[in-house]
Formats: C-alpha cells, sequence, structure tokens
C-alpha cells in the first residue's frame, strides 16, 4: 500500500505518556524539515478553498497520481493524507467513532475507516444538524471540499479499492469513478528481476495505457483537453526534487547518519502528493544541503550513535516524534525504511520528461510491496548493505495488511545477512493498537543483543 | 462404489473427499499417475488445469489448528490464509504439481509469496485477474490472463491444453453445475430432504473430485433425492458470506437444529460456486472471459468492484425469492472485502423489515453454544414477524 503522510506540525502525541525517552536524549532533526511543513500547511490551505477558487476536486487514494492533477488544474483529496492528517493532529479518534457507530469493524484499513467515518458520516450529520458545528470533528470535515471524481490507483491493496468503493456507494454512486489496476509484479518468469523482465515490460504497458485513459476521463468530467505539455512541466520539478532527496538518502550511509528515517517520514508529503512547483526543488536542496554540512561538522541525526536499523512497515502517523526520541534514548538511528527508500520516486530516471506517463506508470509499479517477495527482500537487503544496518525494526501496522504481508519472510532473510530483529504492534492511525512497553522491552532485548554479538567478534 | 449405492452411501464418498481434500487428491495421483493443480479459489476456472490432464483441486481451509504457520503469517489474518500458510509450511502441498495464484486479495498475495518461500520447489502458476469488473480493457485483460495460464499449463505439463479438449472440460463442469443448481431447487422448493451439511458435502467435494466421477455419483443421487418425501421443515434462512472458505459443519448444523432450515445461499461453498455457466461453442477463451466478468452480475462478489451490480439488494431480492423469512451472514473474521459490505447490507435488510443475524466465525475457537442462543433468539423473533405478518 502506498499510505499517507502529512509532515505536519505535530510530531508529538498529546498523551500523557511523557518523553518516551528515559535518559532524555532526544533525536536531532533536520533544520529544513521546518521548511517542508509550511509547504505542505499551503496545501491543505489551498485545498480547503478548492470550491471558492473555481476548481474541481477528485478524491483518490493510492499511488502519487497527483500531478496528473495538478497538469489538469484540479485540487485532490489523497484519503490517506486526510486519514494522517487528522490522525498528526490527534483528532482521528471522533472519526474512527463515526465508522464504527455505523458498522465498520476496527480491524478494516484505519485510513479507510477514518476517511469514511469523517468525510462521509460527520459531513451528513453536519448537514442534518446532527453535529455542533463549532465541534472540532465539524471544523475539521467543513473544510474539505466534496468529490467531483473519484480515482483508486491502488498498486497491491485490495482494501484501498474497496475503500474508494464504499465511497462511490455511500456518495449516492452518482460521483464518476475510475479504477486504474496497479498488478503485482510478481516475478516469477525466468527473466524476471527488478525493472527487468517480459512481465516488467508488459506490465508497464498496462498501467501506461491506463493512465492515459485516466487522463480522458479527467477531460471527459472537465469539458477540457488534457494537457501533456503541462504534466511534463509539472513531472520536471517532481524528478529534479526526487533526484535530490535521493541524492541526500545515499549521503546518510555515513556514521553517524546526518538523517534519520523520521526525517524522510516527515519529507514524504512533498513527494507523494504536494504540488509538483520549484518549492519542493528548494526544499530537497535545503534537505541534502544540510545533510552535506552535517557530513562535514561529524553531526548526527541521533547524538550518540552506536546501532543503525532499519524501519519496515508503515508508519505509526500518531507516533513520529515518540518513536524518534525513543530510538534516540538508545543510541540507535533508524537510517532507513522500506517506506522511505523504496517509495515515492525512488526511480526518477525511468521518467523521460519529453514523454513521462510510462515512467511514471513504472515508479508506480515498484511501490515497495507491489513486488513479489523475493525481488522486494533482494531491495531490503541491498538498502541495508548500504547504509550498514544492524537491525531491524518490523513496525506490524495491525490495519495495514499490504505492509505486513512479508515481514517474517524479511525477518529470515535479515538474520541470514547477521541482522538482529524486532517485532512491534501498532497501525497506521489507530493508536489502541500501540503498546509501548512491547516495544520499550523489545527494543532493549535487541540492544542487548547487538552489543553480545559486538563482544563476541571483538574477542 | 458399486452402481447400486444409496443417496447415503453418495453422500458419505462426497463427504470424505470433502474432509480430506489433499487426501483424496494424493490418492487420485497414486491412482492415475497424472497430475494434481491446486488452485486459490474464488475466480480460476478448473476447467482450464482439467483441460491440461490434471486434476484441479481447489485447497482448502483445514480443520487442525494453526501451528507451524504461526511462524509465517499474522495471527490477524483470515482463518483461510492462516490455515494456507500452515498446510504449506507442514508440508501437505509437496505432492502437488503447482499451484494457481493470483487473487486481488492482499492477504491472499502475502500468502502466495509465503508458500513459494516456504515450497520452494512447489511449481506457482501466478495469473492476477483484474478486479475492476466495468473498466474498458477488464474483457481483454481476463482473456489475456487465462491465454497465459494455459501457456503456462502447457510449458509445465507439456500436455496441451487444446481448445476442444479445453471446450469438453467446459461441457463437463457446466453439466456438473447444472446438476448442483438441480439440487439447489429441489432444496427451495421443499422437495428434498438434503440438510445444510450434505449440502456443502456436495458442492465442497466437486471443487475437489475428479468432476466425472462426482457428476456420475450426483446424477444418480439426483434420482433417489427426487423420489424421496422431504424433510419437516423449519423456519426458512438464507446464508450469507463466508467467502474463500467453508462454514464450519458444526454450525451449519446448530443452525438447523435451532429449528430454522436453510433454504438458500451466497457462499462460496454454495450456490457462488455453481451460479454461473461457460459458454461450449465458440473460443473458450473467450468464453472464460464472458464468464468471468458476467459472474459477478449473477452473484455479487465483494472483491471485485463493479459500478452496476449492488451486494446489499442482490441479497435481498434473493431472500425475498427464495421464501427465506431471514438472512444469516457468516462473516469470516478478519475478512476485508466482506467488512466494507456489512453496514450497508444491515441497512437494506432493515429497510426491506427482514431479520438478520451476524455470526463471526474464526478458524481456532467457535463459541458455538453463545450462538446457538443468538440463533435460537433469532429463529424465535423471525416466526414471531412472520405470524404477525
Amino acid at each position: 500500500m502506498q499510505a499517507a503522510e502529512t509532515a505536519t506540525t505535530s510530531a508529538r502525541p498529546k498523551t500523557s505518556e511523557g518523553t518516551g525517552t528515559a535518559s532524555g536524549k532526544k533525536a536531532n532533526r533536520l533544520k529544513a524539515t521546518k521548511l517542508g511543513s509550511a509547504i505542505v500547511n499551503d496545501y491543505w490551505a489551498d485545498l480547503f478553498s478548492a470550491k471558492e477558487a473555481g476548481k474541481k476536486v477528485v478524491w483518490y487514494n493510492g499511488t502519487y497520481i497527483p500531478p496528473f492533477f495538478q497538469a489538469h488544474d484540479l485540487a485532490w483529496v489523497h484519503g490517506e493524507a486526510w486519514s494522517a492528517y487528522l490522525a498528526a493532529r490527534h483528532e482521528e479518534q471522533p472519526a474512527q467513532r463515526a465508522g464504527e457507530d455505523r458498522g465498520y469493524d476496527r480491524e478494516l484499513c484505519s485510513y479507510a475507516r477514518t476517511h469514511i467515518g469523517q468525510a462521509l458520516l460527520d459531513k451528513v450529520e453536519l448537514a442534518e444538524g446532527r453535529l455542533d458545528p463549532q465541534s472540532e470533528r465539524a471544523i475539521a470535515i467543513s473544510k474539505l471540499p466534496a468529490p467531483d471524481m473519484l480515482i483508486n490507483a491502488y498498486p497491491y491493496c485490495s482494501s484501498g479499492q474497496q475503500w474508494d468503493e464504499t465511497i462511490y456507494r455511500l456518495y449516492g454512486r452518482k460521483i464518476p469513478i475510475f479504477n486504474v489496476s496497479i498488478p503485482l509484479l510478481w516475478g516469477g518468469r525466468k527473466d524476471a528481476g527488478y525493472m527487468r523482465g517480459t512481465e516488467w515490460e508488459e506490465r508497464s504497458d498496462y498501467v501506461e495505457k491506463q493512465l492515459r485513459a485516466m487522463a480522458a476521463f479527467l477531460s471527459e468530467n472537465t469539458g477540457r483537453p488534457y494537457d501533456w505539455d503541462r504534466l511534463s512541466e509539472v513531472m520536471s520539478y517532481i524528478k529534479r526534487a526526487a533526484i535530490l532527496r535521493k541524492e541526500a538518502m545515499d549521503l546518510c550511509s555515513v556514521t553517524p547518519a546526518p538523517a534519520s528515517f523520521f526525517d524522510w517520514i516527515v519529507s514524504i508529503a512533498h513527494v507523494n502528493f504536494l504540488p509538483g512547483t520549484q518549492r519542493i526543488v528548494d526544499y530537497f536542496e535545503a534537505v541534502k544541503a544540510e545533510i552535506q554540512q552535517r557530513i562535514a561538522d561529524g553531526v548526527g541525526a541521533v547524538p550518540n550513535e552506536k546501532y543503525r536499523l532499519f524501519f519496515d512497515g508503515m508508519m505509526n502517523w500518531n507516533k513520529i516524534g515518540w518513536l524518534a526520541d525513543k530510538f534516540a534514548a538508545v543510541d540507535a538511528t533508524v537510517v532507513a525504511g522500506r517506506y522511505t527508500h523504496m517509495s515515492f520516486w525512488q526511480e526518477p530516471q525511468l521518467v523521460d520528461l519529453a514523454n513521462p506517463v510510462r515512467g511514471m506508470g513504472q515508479n508506480y509499479l515498484i511501490c515497495p510491496n507491489n513486488h513479489g517477495a523475493p525481488i522486494m527482500i533482494g531491495e531490503i537487503d541491498r538498502i541495508c548493505d548500504q547504509h550498514h544496518i544492524d537491525g531491524m525494526v518490523m513496525h506490524v501496522s495491525r490495519t495495514c495488511r499490504g505492509m505486513t504481508n512479508s515481514q517474517f519472510l524479511i525477518t529470515e532473510s535479515a538474520r541470514k545477512h547477521g541482522r538482529q530483529a524486532l517485532f512491534f504492534e501498532g497501525d497506521v492511525a489507530d493508536e489502541s493498537f500501540y503498546k509501548d512497553e512491547l516495544l520499550n522491552t523489545r527494543l532493549e532485548a535487541m540492544i542487548e543483543a547487538m552489543d553480545s554479538k559486538r563482544r563476541m567478534m571483538a574477542a | 462404489m458399486d452402481n447400486n449405492a444409496t443417496m447415503r452411501e453418495i453422500l458419505d464418498t462426497f463427504a470424505s473427499a470433502a474432509n480430506d481434500s489433499l487426501g483424496y487428491a494424493r490418492s487420485w495421483k497414486e491412482r492415475t499417475g497424472q497430475p494434481v493443480i491446486g488452485s486459490f479459489p474464488m475466480h480460476f476456472p478448473s476447467e482450464l488445469a482439467h483441460a491440461a490432464g490434471a486434476l484441479p483441486v481447489i485447497i482448502q481451509e483445514a480443520d487442525e489448528p494453526i501451528t507451524d504457520g504461526e511462524a509465517g503469517v499474522f495471527s490477524f489474518y483470515c482463518g483461510y490464509n492462516r490455515s494456507v500458510v500452515d498446510q504449506a509450511m507442514k508440508g501437505r502441498f509437496d505432492f502437488l504439481d503447482a499451484i494457481m495464484f493470483g487473487d486481488h486479495c492482499v492477504q491472499l498475495l502475502g500468502t502466495a509469496d509465503v508458500v513459494r518461500w516456504n515450497v520452494p520447489g512447489l511449481n506457482i502458476l501466478f495469473n492476477q485477474l483484474i478486479s475492476s469488473m466495468n473498466a474498458d480493457w477488464a474483457w481483454d485483460e481476463s482473456r489475456g490472463a487465462f491465454a497465459q495460464l494455459r501457456r503456462e499449463l502447457d510449458e509445465l505439463l507439456g500436455t496441451g491444453v487444446t481448445d476442444d479438449a479445453l471446450s469438453t472440460s467446459i461441457a463437463l463442469f457446466n453439466r456438473s453445475r447444472a446438476q448442483m443448481r438441480r439440487l439447489y431447487a429441489l432444496r427451495k422448493a421443499g422437495r428434498i430432504s438434503l440438510s445444510a451439511r450434505d449440502m456443502q458435502h456436495v458442492i465442497k467435494s466437486s471443487m475437489v473430485m475428479d468432476r466425472a466421477d462426482h457428476t456420475v455419483l450426483l446424477e444418480r443421487m439426483l434420482l433417489e433425492a427426487e423420489a424421496e418425501p422431504a424433510r419437516a421443515a423449519g423456519m426458512p434462512v438464507y446464508l450469507s458470506g463466508h467467502l474463500c472458505q467453508a462454514p464450519s459443519l458444526e454450525l451449519l448444523d446448530m443452525i438447523e437444529e435451532c429449528g430454522a432450515t436453510v433454504v438458500a445461499d451466497d457462499l462460496y461453498h454454495g450456490y457462488r460456486f455453481i451460479a454461473s455457466d461457460i459458454a461450449e461453442s465458440g473460443d473458450p477463451l473467450d468464453a472464460l472471459a464472458d464468464w468471468y466478468l458476467r459472474r459477478n452480475r449473477k452473484v455479487p462478489c465483494p472483491t471485485r468492484v463493479d459500478t452496476e451490480v449492488s451486494w446489499d439488494e442482490f441479497l435481498v431480492d434473493a431472500v425475498n425469492a427464495s421464501g427465506a423469512r431471514g438472512i444469516i451472514v457468516l462473516l469470516a473474521k478478519f475478512c476485508e472485502p466482506h467488512m466494507y459490505h456489512l453496514p450497508e447490507i444491515k441497512e437494506a435488510f432493515d429497510r426491506a423489515g427482514i431479520s438478520m443475524l451476524m455470526i463471526e466465525t474464526e478458524h481456532d475457537s467457535m463459541p458455538i453454544e453463545a450462538f446457538k442462543t443468538r440463533v435460537e433468539t433469532f429463529v424465535e423473533i423471525s416466526r414471531r414477524r412472520l405470524a404477525v405478518a
């Protein structure tokens, strides 16, 4: 699943759990990420006034297709991002309760439950006078513009497609809907490999064809021709930003790592659903420059780095700051992750700006869980080697099975490569699944195991 | 089995194959020397593997507890997925010549990978069918997936799946489905004396047995079934849900022991499996593509997206047409496609004034006694509504 993220200002829980760190050591977050928050906030402000600006609005879920909307002068709502927006502000629980009240099981994707609960049920209650217009729920939902079109473009995750179909039904089957099928790259043929083989070529053709049909759908529902030159222009910014991001990530193989997984987490919105403009290029230039300066100064993302970890699984959006400090407290830098390092235009060279659609489709196809396990795990192992990873942190995101599917296989491979692994329970947007003490205990045990291994190797 | 076997003896044969599907398939392979191809439910046409000279077997949820599988799949996956992983890690699939995978369900996709990883010698034929049924390219994609699967079967088995062989298999399976639909019609009309347990054995065994053998036996059984006096009917109910896996037999028994009689269903191990036939004339791959897209209109499947159908409206109509006085929805715990539809189904039955009971089932623990109290209450309420009406 290509999930959402907000990179918003609220990184620390509003709970009474304290800092989550006993030592008082905290993550040394990149200063440049504060610049990124302003771009995110502007996106939401523009979205909330989209109807007043005369724009049609697309609600979509799945992969990073907003360049198609931006090029057609539409506003867009990423359902996952909206749920994560609420979760990062700790405003998700009333929405989830609204969904549960209607009968949605809490084992369903919590992004979907939050989005359906907030965007539909609350909206109806507000319109019918059953929700106090001054309440937080009412204020939040009244900002979100209603959809003129629905688009689903989920690699791998069936739940995502069913979520959008649910929204289609709940809106009375009246909103035009379009599905882009992004099939799994199973990798079973003899010529299969990462970005090669007949399956790769056939699937690239298939997705490209559908993306062109999606543009026709946008034209049909706006009455305007599609501007392919504008798409190339939008993609020129995104490609440049993606290259800078990747270069900056690659710089983090040094010790201490100058930036952490959590810095990349709060920078995902910019390459996932924010508009492709010079601002995101400037942002990643600033990020990269700060990383280069930190390397020159010997400054790390964690004050006293002793261990280097890889984060697998979807992000726990209401725990970003909490988790960043928790790992910093034990001198562990979470250097890389499947979600951050294997997605969001991670192969920007595939995008030919003169004819970008096929390369865009190929980037959608290689979202981290859309490969069969052998190829996906090969890529994870490669990234772990590149960043000198000691251990794996497996976030078992309860309602995001697209990301938990291969986690036992990932740890099996990691152990073969001499890396420790821990599992901890949580979720993308439902805080109730997170068990802090379990993570504390398991993290402590993994640190002990890594120390023990080092002592043995030194002896 | 001799030619004079009674209906009960035939049902015992069906029950035996249904309850030990892999045991049946292993014996069949030993006896015939022919290959066995497993497949995931719910959308792959077994006709393709049959036409290649293999025994097609739809992989079933096993009754045994999940043990080895705990190391391959999390506890918050549906019982079917957990059971398949468990069976794979216990080596139960080692005798299969291949498995056909490729459904859209995200849990099944993960299970396919876990099976590949843990049974490295097993051939896997992976062909993902399109799940967006209204797409302009849905037919071409469906036909392409079946054509690719046919090529892979050819390559694997070396027997060649000719158009003629495929059409012959389609005709046999159509005949089999028609027989089972006949049984359904008789049950709905109250003219046969078969329990929900019996009906599941008939359908489930057809997913496993040599279809020609199954057809001969069912033909014989139908004659006797039609001649037998019908049993005293309880409160007529409709069963819905349980997609990939069969509901437990104990659960079905309990429902009927509470005074209900199951008269119709949309279960995968039920009417969903037999509802649609494949055209026997013309290009057989065209016919398979037509069948795949059309069957969702006949019995909507929540794992597909299709703006032309409504599962909840279909269910209200189906319940009314069946004469059932209530619906029992069987939800396999953690089945996401089903969970997305439940609120709408409940609201549709509330609007229609038809009683509905939802039972959430699990692989490991089924509180049958607690369910019994709920079913008894449901039957009582439905009877009262009937009396008032």
